[in-house]
């Protein structure tokens, strides 16, 4: 088991990635909160909107990459794909209850409500549900290969509900989809100031997302060998190229 | 989707020589191949390591205890588990790489029936065909059924059957299937006298027809009887317990009463 | 055509069951009306709310009958090992999909047609007219709507049932995994029902059925490749 305490030490180029990465997180942060300037209607609330909306980002792409690494474990059944796919669900998870946290935070002083059905709002819940169900299914199954088919299967067809709920959360509220208009403002010019803030925060959130991603693919790596070492473990005695029954 | 016994290996159609080692030429693929096959998860495996060589048109008989990994090893071969290591092939085919081909060229006796409770002995072996890609033959449905002696059964709900009707329903979907390997898995169990004979009846034509029979056993005499070789499984690994009543040279003589077509 | 073969007689086998055991259909048929009736109690006595909720009561009663339908048709399934049996036939894997899919949504579109007048009666909802559309045409539409909603919860709940057949805590799991993604169907049909019965705006349900149809075809292929995973050892 030392040997797993020692793989599972960070090496020193990892470590200065992820220092890097905190400080570019203290900067952005810095970017949002104190140069950005206000904004025209939501005044300060916007620096909330930086953290938010590149959470937000970042958690779709981390679910989608988990339907993605799904896929190719179901396809080349590599186990490495299926350590990639656990690592970016639970970035999935993480990124998408910040993201209902952060909007719960910003649409409580914009309109007087924790909660609002809103289409992006709703469908962070909607992926939130969808991979608790797949984490669920992982507890379940004891195999490691059924685990990770069936649960590769579930990220597939959760990823592929997505756009179909963003639709109709979208058209629900504006009741007609034909009228559908954005209402996440993007018809708005942005400061230029604003949208490098933003972009900036985005790029953080992807490098945070990826740090994560090294040191969780890392462990993921360290947990298979275990599991298939203890698995094995009784398999060792057999005779090494011992006779084959012929009958 | 043939359910006919196609492609690789000896022939095996009815009255083919079997119980010989000698008469499958060399470099045809054996029955069953298990080259380092580990299954289980979890704790020690179930098995760790299994090498095994079944020749086309063998009866052979699996024994040991409780838990020893007998009905794990028929469920890999028939395709509904994948080994953790090593691999298994039947007739040459890739028991997780071709499972399409291991299924038409493999027929199973579940411990249990296997059979569905709402529908009729009857339509349980009329499904079973048609999923095989059988015709559709109510003729060679009735004559499984008269063997089997459920005909008086026949359009009763399997719901309804005792254990050993089910077992004895299973019995005439495995005669149906028509398929050069079987896999039984203890078939003796819940059958009365009459129908453990039947079974024995039963593995005799197979071998006169030259399929390959593995069956998962805990009734040594009978499988003396009836093998051509007894095999235990036991700490996940195999070794040959006896060799019978036809030794891998000889041809069949000790029951020549059921091998006549053989010896014929 | 084999395989065609082989859908239609899973399916047959499948419907043979429930014809014998009545399982399904006693389970659905109470459990929706007793649905439909625990909602109208919710909305209590205001007939405006009632009307405009008809519709979405009697698309709540078909999803939960529809996880009920699934679960009940994996389950004859699992007795006796008959499925394992089955499964170590040369049978498509697909095909076992299609054949349980089919025996389950033609249950749910019959319920579905069955529910239909009981909502809009208990409900007091009636085929609205705006004097240009046929009302024949509107209830043509609106039976469209319920065949295509059934089908979209049909493909995710016989697929997802037989994933959660061979789990743990199988019961509760279902709903978990099946909901949130079958909420585009249900806010779909929802609005495209609504739109028939209150104003007969024909327009307005197409786009809404649109991303029904969408939903079913995305899906109809997702499932149908993924489907041998779910079984396969």
């Amino acid at each position: 088991m030392t040997d797993a305490a020692a793989r599972l030490r960070r090496p020193l180029w990892l470590r200065i990635y992820l220092g890097i990465t905190l400080l570019l997180f203290l900067a952005a942060a810095a970017f949002g909160l104190v140069f950005s300037p206000r904004d025209v209607t939501q005044g300060d609330l916007i620096r909330i909107m930086y953290a938010h909306v590149s959470v937000a980002w970042i958690a779709f792409v981390a679910v989608g990459l988990t339907a993605v690494f799904g896929a190719l474990y179901l396809w080349r059944g590599k186990r490495r794909d299926d350590v990639l796919a656990v690592a970016s669900g639970e970035m999935g998870l993480f990124f998408a209850s910040l993201t209902i946290i952060g909007g719960m935070t910003y649409s409580r002083p914009t309109l007087n409500t924790f909660w609002t059905w809103d289409a992006k709002l709703t469908l962070t819940a909607i992926m939130v549900a969808l991979m608790v169900g797949y984490f669920i299914v992982r507890g379940l199954i004891d195999d490691p290969v059924r685990r990770g088919r069936v649960s590769a299967v579930v990220a597939i067809v959760a990823a592929a509900s997505l756009p179909f709920n963003y639709l109709a959360a979208e058209w629900f509220r504006t009741l007609h989809p034909a009228k559908s208009v954005a209402l996440d403002g993007s018809g708005v010019t942005m400061d230029a100031t604003m949208l490098a803030v933003l972009l900036f925060n985005t790029v953080v959130a992807g490098l945070v997302y990826l740090g994560f991603m090294i040191d969780r693919v890392r462990l993921g790596r360290v947990e298979a060998a275990l599991e298939e070492e203890r698995s094995l473990a009784a398999t060792r005695p057999a005779p090494v190229g011992k006779e084959v029954v012929r009958v | 989707m043939t359910a006919a016994p196609a492609g690789a290996g000896a022939p095996v159609g009815a009255g083919a020589p079997v119980g010989s080692g000698a008469a499958v030429p060399a470099g045809a693929p054996a029955a069953i191949e298990l080259r380092g096959l580990v299954h289980g998860y979890g704790g020690p495996p179930v098995l760790a390591g299994i090498d095994l060589d079944v020749a086309v048109g063998r009866v052979v008989a699996l024994h040991g205890p409780n838990g020893a990994g007998k009905t794990t090893l028929l469920r890999l071969l028939a395709t509904r588990l994948r080994p953790v290591r090593g691999h298994a092939r039947v007739l040459g085919h890739d028991v997780v790489r071709q499972a399409h081909e291991v299924r038409t060229r493999v027929a199973t006796l579940p411990v249990y029936g296997g059979a569905y409770g709402a529908l009729s002995g009857r339509e349980n072996l009329r499904l079973g065909v048609a999923l095989r890609g059988g015709d559709d033959d109510p003729g060679a449905v009735d004559r499984a059924l008269e063997r089997v002696g459920l005909i008086a059964a026949a359009d009763h709900l399997v719901r309804a059957y005792s254990s050993g009707m089910r077992k004895r329903l299973a019995l005439a979907r495995l005669t149906l299937a028509d398929a050069p390997v079987w896999l039984l898995d203890e078939p003796y169990a819940a059958l009365d006298e009459q129908g453990q004979e039947l079974v024995d009846a039963l593995i005799a034509a197979a071998r006169d027809d030259g399929r390959t029979v593995l069956v998962a056993s805990h009734d040594l005499p009978r499988s003396l009887a009836t093998a051509d070789a007894v095999v235990e499984i036991a700490g996940g690994h195999l070794r040959v317990l006896a060799r019978p009543t036809r030794a891998p040279t000889a041809t069949a003589t000790a029951t020549a009463g059921t091998g006549a077509g053989a010896d014929a | 055509m084999n395989d065609l073969h082989a859908v239609l007689w899973i399916a047959r086998k499948d419907l043979l069951q429930e014809a014998r055991s009545k399982a399904v259909t006693v389970a659905t048929v109470f459990f929706s009306a007793v649905t439909l009736g625990v909602l109208a109690f919710a909305f209590g006595e205001n007939p405006l709310l009632m009307r405009e909720g008809a519709m979405g009561a009697l698309w709540v009663a078909l999803a939960f009958a529809g996880v009920i339908s699934a679960a009940q048709s994996w389950q004859a399934d699992l007795e006796d090992g008959a499925l394992e049996a089955l499964l170590a036939w040369p049978v498509p894997r697909a095909a076992v999909y299609l054949g349980k899919l089919l025996a389950n949504w033609g249950l749910m579109t019959a319920l579905g047609f069955v529910l239909l007048p009981l909502a809009g009666g208990l409900y007091g909802a009636a085929i609205g007219g705006n004097g240009e559309t046929a009302p024949a045409l509107v209830v043509a539409v609106l039976l469209g709507t319920i065949a295509a909603g059934t089908l979209g919860f049909a493909l995710i709940a016989v697929f997802y049932a037989g994933l959660t057949a061979n789990l743990r805590a199988r019961e509760s799991l279902l709903p978990v995994l099946m909901f949130p993604v079958v909420v585009p169907i249900l806010l779909a049909a929802v609005r495209a029902s609504n739109a028939l019965v209150g104003s007969g705006d024909l327009d307005l349900a197409w786009a809404w059925l649109r991303l029904l149809v969408g939903f079913d075809l995305v899906y109809a292929v997702v499932c149908l490749v993924l489907f041998r995973f779910v079984v396969e050892a």
